[in-house]
């Protein structure tokens, strides 16, 4: 699927959809490991809140045979990214390593790149972000706390990908397939979700990714995502809710 | 037939300077007004900066509203300096005479006007003065190009300094006239802004070949300008509104559109305020009418066929999204009005000649253009964005706050109060360009007709 | 040529030159008879092309009649056609719409184009049985014609084409009346008899003024409606709804714009020939070539922006659809096509049009606008060929999966686009002898209304403007 060439590593995620069991674990995950502003009822109501990771829920049939689907949709690292040409200042780009990432200190907050982007997994920071006094000091030291009128979404868990190098490097190694993992994919209890390095061809995710069942989402745009998703193997229909989800 | 007679030059320059040399009573009782409003808006965008654009209804996936509607459609209005000044003399048409210094003026204070929008839409607005200039370049990290958003303030800020210097060498011998009818610091200040003007032919030769040298060069900056703005929408393949390639003139056509409206509105206005009645004249706006006409049916053409190619493709999403503009409550309404506004109402009516040659008739359907042509930028930003694609979750979830609607009325009493502040110190009639068009127009008998000409010197 | 803008240099900040009435009649009329030797054997020459390219037309449906992929090239005489006889009567609509006085004697020539459309009209023909279903194996392809019964692209356009004949030569015969009744007072032989045929006993009432103008400004709107209306339907049915995946909602804009270029090309061609061949140097001035030139040079603009326009947006865009347009209209095969099509009728042409010493004269002019033509023809070359170069089987896709071999033209092909062009050219050289190339009652208008003046040191015109 990924087209260009990096490094050593081109990092991305395989989502098995058909593992996905809807438990939302990657996104209480997320939220803790990457210091995002509590989603609170108002927020949320008022379409501004913040979720790196979410778990898209679908019904398929009627009742009584009705039949929940779940999709779990984080940013998809595109390799032909819409939103990075449109930003003015270049706070999003493309790395070295296949991510596409937002560097805050840069971004001056036009939300160009979020109206740009399909997926709708760009997020923006409304108001000064607060914690309670009893979470101050839960927040991850490695993570910027991001401040008002600035985007912000899914990094890969970019400050563990880094310390995993560093150590691998350190110790004189490459980076081993697995030891660096994001936030969700620890926290997944089905391994629905394996993030890797796409350049290494005996990568667990690269051999996911060559399963029949790939797809990516919103193929249209032609955006070459860094995510595959395996659809959902259905006893009694030929395509999966991955194929429903993809053509809306 | 013209209704014209002869003028004659001292009471031009009488009745032309009357804003400078002896202010009308109302003139200070509004300017104050104006400005109370105007600092209240100023605070308000102040308490915007410091709390941050919470304070605003924009919500997921509507990342743009009112600020960007308001901002193209200044953009918008922009244009009409430039068609009336710049297109209407290469083409040579005699009647622009008296709008140019007002349509000029309309140009330059109306980009002032847009460029406060992105800025302050912005999430840091602190940041952006000076990082999409290329200013801190230590960091070895330039704009990106490639961001429409970077053509933008390029493309604004030549045409913010193209129209001036426009309007600035027609204003020449405006201010040379000025120079010798004041005294004291008035005297003073025209006489360093009038720059040795005298009058003799060396400088009005300079003049016209700077004119319409400006207008050759001002063209293609006049049609980028627009254009540009147009593609902040048009390249974002993801909304299905958007993605047209027919926006880029399609937007340059409505600017104009609304542009000349709003110079119809203007030139109402100031035939009212300082009874300009023998200078501002019916068969001006007459012509502009009929140019409106032709403008708009225009306009009204790639409306068309943007709306085609949208169904062109026969795409759920791109359906769905046209099916809110036009039929779900409160888009609906807004269509409905739209439509009859911008199009609908004022073209019938421009038809005919006693609507065209009436000022109150005239003034009120330009008025009606302007707010159709502003809820077209609304209709084409927010629903577009609003839109109902896969992995959308939260829909129309915009609604603009008292905050945006304040920042929105501002920008209206800003472009007044400037308007208004300009007319205290400078004609908003060139009184030469007045005394030019009684000489370049006569009558000829042909038969027994006697029909109206205009004298067209050897190119 | 040079040599030539500066001989005419002195004409042009001379006054225009004051022609009685009647001499204006009896000279005019006179260019109807009496052509030259050259003159016949090319119109022979080009009829003999013409009717080869009828022959080639009709063996190539006999032929390949069943591949619609192969028919690219005649799509592309089509719609190039459509441009240079379509787009070359809305020059005599100037008039009525801006009251330019410069245009009036050019509004004959440019209305005799209108009869050319029989050659459009004859290279649609096969092309109407050739355009593929809506319907393709169940699955409706992107068109305009999102519910209208099957036929309607091919039915519409048929008769947006016949109208737009009927409506160019009904706007040439009104505005033709006063001339015909000229060639019945000043004509001999079988001319006079037409003209007092064609005449219906005008002898310049007001009355008859009156329709006359009403007529003129009546059709004309008609005639650019419908203008408008064919354009769109080539545009879209004949060409992008064959690829799909192709969504430029500019492109019939754009059709029509190059249309209206081509058509100011064909007339400056026409008028330069006219003028020179039959020594009418009196009543078209140069004034009319500076004019020309201009509105050329606006066009001209006009089309690189609105290619820029649709292009920009393609190459931002990056969806699907996006690549695989750009992949097969213009960075595929045809390419150099495309590339020397946008020199041709932009780069070059700015370069020639810029110069205002061009404009006042005539020889830079027409090389320019033979320029256009080629380079128009080329941009509808590598615009239609490769968009009925897609296979049927994949037409209704929602994009192109697989860019098709670029198509090169057969010997067929080549004939065809001679024959067509020869036959405009034919069929505008044959009007010329039935009717005055300048209408006669403009010119005498043109006279009328413009009267040389002196103004403070130099001359100047004095034009009136009648409401």
């Amino acid at each position: 699927m990924t087209t260009a060439e990096f490094g050593s590593h081109n990092w991305g995620m395989v989502v098995d959809v058909d593992k996905c069991i809807g438990c939302n674990a990657c996104v209480i995950a997320c939220q803790a490991e990457n210091n995002i502003p509590i989603n609170t009822q108002d927020r949320v109501e008022r379409a501004r809140s913040i979720s790196w990771i979410r778990v898209e829920r679908y019904w398929e049939g009627d009742f009584p045979d009705a039949k929940a689907r779940f999709i779990p949709i984080m940013c998809q690292h595109c390799e032909n990214a819409p939103c990075e040409p449109v930003c003015p200042v270049y706070a999003t780009y493309h790395n070295s390593e296949g991510n596409n990432v937002q560097v805050y200190n840069r971004c001056v907050g036009t939300r160009y790149c979020a109206n740009a982007c399909p997926y709708i997994v760009r997020f923006f920071n409304y108001w000064e972000p607060v914690w309670p006094e009893s979470l101050r000091n839960h927040l991850n030291p490695d993570v910027t706390v991001r401040s008002r009128g600035i985007m912000e979404k899914c990094s890969f868990c970019v400050h563990r990908i880094r310390r995993g190098s560093r150590q691998a490097r350190s110790e004189g190694h490459e980076v081993v397939d697995g030891a660096i993992q994001t936030a969700c994919s620890t926290a997944c209890p089905t391994s629905a979700l394996n993030f890797g390095n796409f350049n290494d061809p005996n990568s667990k995710v690269s051999k996911m990714k060559e399963d029949q069942r790939h797809y990516t989402l919103l193929d249209q745009f032609a955006t070459d995502p860094n995510v595959i998703y395996l659809a959902k193997i259905d006893a009694d229909k030929k395509v999966g809710a991955g194929e429903a989800a993809t053509h809306g | 037939m013209q209704q014209r007679r002869q003028l004659d030059q001292v009471y031009t320059n009488r009745k032309l300077l009357n804003g400078q040399l002896d202010t009308p009573k109302w003139w200070l009782p509004t300017v104050s007004v104006l400005g109370v409003l105007v600092l209240i808006g100023v605070a308000v965008i102040s308490v915007m900066i410091n709390k941050g654009l919470g304070v605003t209804g924009l919500a997921r996936p509507v990342y743009w509203g009112l600020f960007i509607t308001t901002f193209v459609f200044w953009v918008g209005i922009s244009h009409a300096g430039i068609m009336i000044s710049a297109i209407l003399r290469l083409t040579q048409a005699e009647w622009r005479r008296p709008v140019t210094r007002a349509a000029e003026l309309l140009t330059v204070f109306s980009l002032l006007t847009a460029l406060v929008f992105p800025l302050i839409h912005a999430g840091r607005p602190w940041r952006i003065a000076y990082w999409i200039m290329p200013y801190d370049i230590s960091r070895g990290i330039y704009p990106n190009i490639r961001s429409p958003l970077i053509m933008d303030p390029v493309a604004i800020s030549t045409y913010l300094t193209g129209s001036t210097l426009f309007l600035y060498i027609a204003l020449l011998p405006d201010l040379g006239n000025l120079r010798d009818r004041t005294t004291g610091w008035k005297n003073a200040l025209y006489t360093v802004l009038a720059l040795g003007w005298r009058g003799n032919p060396r400088q009005w030769k300079m003049q016209t070949v700077g004119g319409i040298l400006l207008s050759a060069l001002m063209l293609p900056i006049f049609v980028s300008v627009h254009s540009i703005v147009s593609w902040d929408f048009a390249i974002a393949s993801a909304v299905e509104g958007w993605h047209s390639t027919i926006f880029a003139p399609y937007f340059v056509i409505g600017a104009v559109h609304s542009g000349v409206s709003a110079v119809v509105t203007m030139m109402a206005l100031m035939r009212w305020l300082w009874k300009w009645d023998d200078f501002i004249r019916p068969e001006h706006f007459d012509a502009l009418a009929r140019l409106l006409i032709v403008v708009a049916t225009g306009w009204l053409g790639f409306t068309f066929l943007e709306l085609t190619f949208a169904l062109y493709g026969q795409d759920a999403p791109e359906i769905a999204l046209r099916e809110m503009q036009m039929f779900q409550w409160p888009w609906n309404m807004l269509f409905i009005i739209f439509f009859l506004t911008a199009y609908a109402i004022p073209v019938p009516m421009w038809l005919f000649k006693r609507v065209r040659t009436n000022i109150a008739l005239m003034f009120w359907t330009s008025i009606l253009v302007n707010v159709g042509m502003w809820l077209e930028r609304f209709l084409i930003i927010v629903p577009g964005l609003a839109r109902r694609t896969p992995f959308v979750y939260t829909w129309e979830a915009y609604r603009p706050s008292p905050v945006e609607w304040t920042i929105f009325i501002w920008s209206f009493c800003w472009v007044t109060f400037l308007m208004l502040l300009f007319s205290r110190f400078f004609p908003l009639v060139p009184l030469f360009e007045a005394k030019e068009s009684q000489v370049f127009t006569d009558d000829v008998m042909i038969g027994r007709a006697k029909v109206p000409a205009i004298v067209r010197e050897a190119d | 040529m040079a040599s030539e803008a500066v001989a005419h240099e002195s004409e042009h900040h001379a006054p225009p030159p004051q022609v009685d009435a009647d001499v204006v009649a009896r000279e005019l009329i006179a260019t109807t008879t009496g052509a030259s030797g050259r003159f016949k054997v090319w119109t022979w020459g080009l009829g003999i092309v013409a009717i080869v390219g009828v022959v080639a037309l009709i063996l190539k449906f006999i032929d390949e009649g069943d591949d619609s992929t192969k028919w690219g090239y005649v799509a592309a005489m089509v719609s190039f056609l459509l441009s240079v006889a379509g787009g070359a009567p809305m020059v005599a609509m100037a008039p009525v719409m801006a009251k330019a006085n410069w245009v009036r004697p050019v509004t004959r020539i440019a209305s005799l184009f209108s009869f050319a459309g029989i050659a459009t009209l004859i290279m649609l023909i096969p092309l109407v049985a050739i355009l593929p279903p809506l319907v393709t194996e169940g699955a409706r392809r992107r068109t305009i014609w999102y519910l209208a019964p099957d036929y309607s692209p091919h039915f519409w356009t048929t008769l947006g084409l016949v109208l737009l004949l009927i409506t160019g030569v009904a706007l040439f015969y009104s505005a033709a009346l006063p001339d015909f009744a000229s060639m019945r007072d000043h004509s001999t032989g079988w001319r006079q008899r037409l003209g007092k045929r064609l005449a219906r006993g005008w002898v310049g009432t007001d009355v008859q003024w009156r329709t006359l103008r009403m007529r003129i400004g009546m059709f004309g709107t008609f005639y650019f409606l419908i203008l408008v209306f064919v354009n769109f339907l080539i545009s879209t049915d004949f060409g992008q709804s064959m690829v799909p995946g192709w969504r430029d909602a500019i492109f019939p804009m754009y059709h029509t714009v190059s249309g209206f270029q081509a058509g100011v090309a064909g007339v400056v061609i026409a008028l330069y020939f006219s003028r020179k061949y039959m020594k009418l140097e009196k009543y078209v001035h140069l004034d009319a070539f500076w004019s020309l030139g201009r509105l050329l040079f606006a066009l001209t603009l006009l089309w690189v922006y609105f290619f820029y326009s649709s292009f920009i947006v393609f190459w931002y865009g990056r969806s699907a659809n996006d690549i695989a347009t750009l992949d097969l209209l213009i960075r595929g095969e045809m390419m150099y096509v495309f590339i020397a099509g946008v020199v041709l009728i932009w780069f070059v042409p700015w370069w020639i049009l810029i110069w205002n010493k061009v404009r006042r004269g005539t020889g830079a002019m027409v090389v320019g606008s033979f320029i256009i033509l080629i380079g128009l023809l080329l941009d509808r070359i590598r615009t239609f060929v490769p968009a009925w170069s897609v296979p049927g089987d994949q037409i209704h896709e929602k994009w192109l999966k697989v860019i098709p071999e670029a198509y090169w033209p057969s010997v067929f092909d080549i004939l065809i686009i001679a024959g067509g062009i020869s036959m405009v050219a034919v069929i505008v050289m044959l009007m010329t002898r039935v009717i005055p190339v300048l209408s006669v009652w403009q010119v005498q208008e043109f006279n009328l209304l413009a009267k040389p003046i002196k103004y403070i040191r130099g001359h100047a015109t004095l034009v009136a403007k009648p409401d």
